[in-house]
């Protein structure tokens, strides 16, 4: 290609992008809040001690439990309307923000509302998002805000990459011994820790297997995005549905670290999180 | 081929161009001194994020100090540099077969030449990690080497006014933080590039082998380089080869958790090899002559071994004669990169 043409062809794209911006942009604006209630079926979530006896949940299999930590990663939040609205959550990440992950832990109740903002004004009745750390976020190298290392990540050190969602507790029937790590930590007898991680698949190799997933929740109706109206989606995400969904045994599974032995915990990561109501306005919701 | 080239050239001038007027913003270059990552002409693309994060001047200097600073460590008693020293081209001493950590715990592997990183996909022995940011978290909280915490690390740092004021310097932050630690540290380990030997310069029509080393490379290419592939002298997959039939550290199999997997290291990178022995992950040869013998003569049968070293059940290793692996070595010994191991940017003159 001659150097003329090159220009010509870089004279085009540029015209091209410069049109692109003189588009006109929506107007109007609003906020749409997403709401992750944790619960175990119809129960609310309660958080026990770690090693503590008091088993207030039990499987459909009669396998009694409590939760010490329960939270994920979710990420790429996508809504989507009939009419063709599209709003996509800003991901920008760098060794000071991970903006557009978000880290839904039951034990900080901040955290359980993701407030989007720049919402354009529409109709929603769908939303889209990643739970987990896809490959592309972990090939970014260290990030900073919620996938900071030092500041609660959780990094898998080997294997590297995050944990994309943990599940912790203590069950009557785990057999999970007592350990003293010798440095301060301890493991406490009949605990169990269920950390689904792994973002890649390898041919050829089922111990390399992808856990992120990606779920769309219809809302079953749609509501607006003005800038009076900020509408809120109430998801649930049922730990119950997990462990029924993977008939858990907590004699044999009770710690879980690896890929191969999470996949069957993101397989049922699709049940385990539906949007149970949809509110207009977000105003005197109480949460 | 001449236009290519010419490209290229353009190419990286643009990089540097670009890597400046990026930093505009930022901390202010020394005066004559440019830092900008060059990939050299005969290398592959770096797999290395450096949209993330540019090398400047600054970063590459904080990074440079907490390499050779102790403070990662637990007790203030091991950096960096303890196990991975310039003479060697950052590989550790033939003292230290494997590491020494704190307390003087020893680790169960050799430390590694830690040059080219910038252009490998996955790192350590057994490829745990996949992006050279996380690398040095592995040796910070592994309890037979720093056997501290990431977190630690990070409040030490902040309780010294001096890094403080370089992570401002350096990043413009108020305070230093682990993504940033993490960042100065692979400014400083991304720009340890070893493309200077001999072997490099007979590459660029600049030098001439000799007889023996042109024979050896005749025979590096029929023997060795289907594993020790391409100018990094590695294709970074990971294979058994013959070390041991007893696999009490698995190697790539504590990552898959897959038996076929077990006793699989990473092919190393020949570069240095001839200034970094011990060999191989468990340092059980001393000199490249044994390593040679190895391959020919002393391979251990596992079900995991590597194919290309049998023929059907038969273990055959890699047949050569002695002149052969003598022309071996000295090729092998045209890799050292003595512009590397002296290259003042990555010595401690603090």
């Amino acid at each position: 290609m001659k150097i003329s043409k090159i220009l010509a062809l870089l004279a085009l794209i540029v015209t091209i992008m410069s049109c692109e911006n003189d588009e006109p942009q929506p107007e109007e604006f609003g906020t749409f809040q997403l709401y992750f209630d944790n619960k175990v079926g119809a129960s609310e979530l309660t958080l026990s001690e770690p090693g503590s006896t008091n088993y207030n949940y039990e499987t459909t299999n009669g396998e009694k439990f409590n939760l010490s930590r329960f939270g994920y990663y979710v990420s790429k939040i996508k809504l989507e309307g009939p009419n063709g609205e599209l709003y996509e959550d800003e991901v920008s990440v760098s060794a000071s923000e991970s903006k557009g992950y978000y880290q839904i832990l039951e034990s900080v109740a901040s955290s359980h509302n993701v407030m989007l903002e720049n919402v354009p004004a529409g109709s929603y009745s769908k939303v889209t998002f990643t739970i987990g750390v896809a490959e592309d976020g972990v090939q970014e190298g260290a990030l900073g805000g919620v996938l900071d290392p030092a500041k609660g990540a959780w990094f898998w050190n080997w294997n590297a990459g995050y944990i994309g969602m943990a599940i912790e507790g203590t069950a009557e029937n785990s057999a999970q011994q007592y350990v003293d790590w010798g440095n301060g930590t301890e493991t406490k007898e009949k605990t169990f820790a269920v950390h689904v991680g792994g973002w890649k698949d390898v041919t050829d190799n089922e111990n390399f297997v992808n856990n992120v997933r990606t779920r769309t929740l219809d809302f079953g109706t749609t509501v607006s995005v003005s800038e009076e109206l900020s509408p809120n989606a109430h998801v649930v995400t049922d730990v119950l549905k997990l462990l029924d969904g993977v008939n858990i045994d907590f004699s044999s599974t009770y710690s879980v670290h690896a890929p191969k032995a999470g996949k069957p915990f993101a397989d049922q990561l699709a049940n385990a999180f539906v949007v149970h109501h949809v509110h207009q306005s977000s105003n005197g919701h109480g949460h | 081929m001449v236009i290519n080239r010419v490209m290229k050239k353009c190419l990286a001038i643009g990089w540097v161009l670009f890597s400046l007027w990026s930093c505009g913003g930022g901390a202010d270059e020394k005066p004559g001194e440019v830092l900008a990552f060059v990939k050299p002409e005969h290398f592959p693309e770096p797999t290395y994020t450096f949209q993330n994060n540019p090398i400047t001047a600054e970063g590459f200097e904080l990074g440079k100090k907490l390499f050779f600073d102790p403070i990662l460590s637990r007790d203030k008693s091991v950096s960096c540099n303890n196990c991975h020293q310039q003479s060697r081209a950052f590989a550790d001493t033939p003292l230290h077969p494997t590491s020494v950590g704190v307390d003087n715990r020893f680790g169960i592997r050799n430390a590694p030449s830690i040059a080219n990183m910038a252009f490998m996909k996955e790192f350590f022995w057994d490829g745990a990690v996949t992006h050279l940011d996380f690398v040095p978290i592995n040796a910070i909280e592994s309890d037979v080497e720093m056997d501290e915490s990431l977190e630690n690390v990070v409040k030490k740092l902040n309780a010294s006014e001096a890094y403080r004021t370089k992570f401002k310097t350096a990043f413009g932050t108020e305070e230093a933080t682990a993504p940033y630690l993490l960042h100065a540290l692979s400014q400083f380990t991304a720009m340890m590039i070893s493309a200077d030997s001999k072997y490099d310069k007979y590459l660029q029509g600049q030098e001439e082998l000799t007889a023996n080393e042109s024979r050896g490379l005749a025979l590096f290419e029929q023997k060795c380089s289907s594993c020790h592939a391409g100018v990094l002298f590695t294709d970074q997959s990971y294979r058994n080869n013959g070390i041991s039939s007893d696999f009490g550290d698995k190697g790539r199999g504590l990552i898959t958790e897959d038996e076929a997997d077990e006793g699989k290291f990473k092919v190393p990178s020949l570069r240095n090899a001839g200034i970094t022995a011990p060999y191989m992950h468990n340092a059980k040869f001393s000199t490249l002559e044994e390593v040679l013998e190895h391959y020919g003569n002393g391979m251990v049968d596992s079900p995991t071994l590597d194919p290309s070293f049998k023929n059907g059940e038969v273990v055959v290793g890699i047949p050569m004669t002695k002149e052969e692996q003598g022309d071996i070595i000295e090729f092998i010994h045209t890799l050292t990169d003595y512009t590397f191991i002296s290259d003042e940017r990555f010595r401690n003159n603090e």
